[in-house]
């Protein structure tokens, strides 16, 4: 019987959400504009990533974008980094509307076409952003989108992650 | 105890099963679309909702939390 608890105990622990704490999924995928580029979890290692859950169809992640490329504008890449995962079915959309809101090409953009990032995060809502520490652990979780408050108080996380 | 044990599992394999029914919200793409809202023209809900109320003489039955008796 005990050994059936901590079976179902250790069950739920590996198929269950990464939190807090937990280290980031590791991940592999293809740029978004270029899709022979791929990006790999592991050169982002040293810097502060906001990985950021969204997908052109989501209003919530349209509302926010704007903000998310002032605040990369702030911090040089080396440092901080925030990565978009479109979930997108038809990658022509998020190109689309990442051409009117970052024309500069300020934010890294990579496209799961199968859903992989949310599925592993177990993602409750759409917009979901992971903040991951230069360790590669996760460090907060927002899900729904960010306004201008939630900016600002992810602003000074960052600042204390990379101790300014 | 063996019954327990069912009770247990058929618990852990319930978790499982939601998945199969549960639209996650990363898979709501079509749903977002314009096509699946009720009325896809803002004109167009406009007008429904003053022939709905002539014909009903009532209004706010437009949604479909509401009754429409016009009584709120």
């Amino acid at each position: 019987m005990k050994n059936i608890l901590i079976g179902i105990f250790i069950a739920i622990n590996l198929f269950g959400a990464p939190r807090v704490g937990d280290e980031a999924v590791k991940f592999q995928l293809p740029d978004l504009y270029e899709k022979h580029t791929l990006l790999q979890s592991k050169q982002l290692k040293g810097k502060v990533i906001l990985l950021n859950l969204w997908a052109s169809w989501c209003s919530g992640c349209q509302e926010e974008m704007p903000l998310f490329v002032e605040l990369q504008k702030e911090y040089p890449k080396i440092e901080f980094e925030i990565v978009l995962s479109s979930i997108d079915n038809i990658p022509q959309s998020a190109r689309d509307f990442l051409a009117k809101v970052d024309k500069e090409r300020v934010l890294t953009s990579i496209y799961d076409e199968d859903k992989t990032l949310p599925k592993a995060y177990r993602c409750p809502g759409m917009p979901s952003s992971f903040l991951i520490g230069k360790d590669g652990n996760i460090v907060a979780v927002y899900v729904g989108s960010l306004d201008e408050n939630g900016i600002s108080e992810l602003n000074s996380k960052i600042k204390s992650l990379l101790g300014k | 105890m063996l019954r327990l044990t069912l009770v247990l599992i058929t618990f852990f394999f319930m978790g499982c099963s939601e998945h199969l029914v549960r639209v996650m919200p990363y898979e709501k793409e079509y749903f977002a679309q314009d096509k699946m809202s009720l009325s896809p023209l803002g004109e167009r809900a406009e007008q429904e909702g003053h022939i709905y109320l002539i014909r009903e003489a009532s209004a706010g039955g437009e949604s479909a939390f509401q009754g429409g008796c016009g009584c709120r």
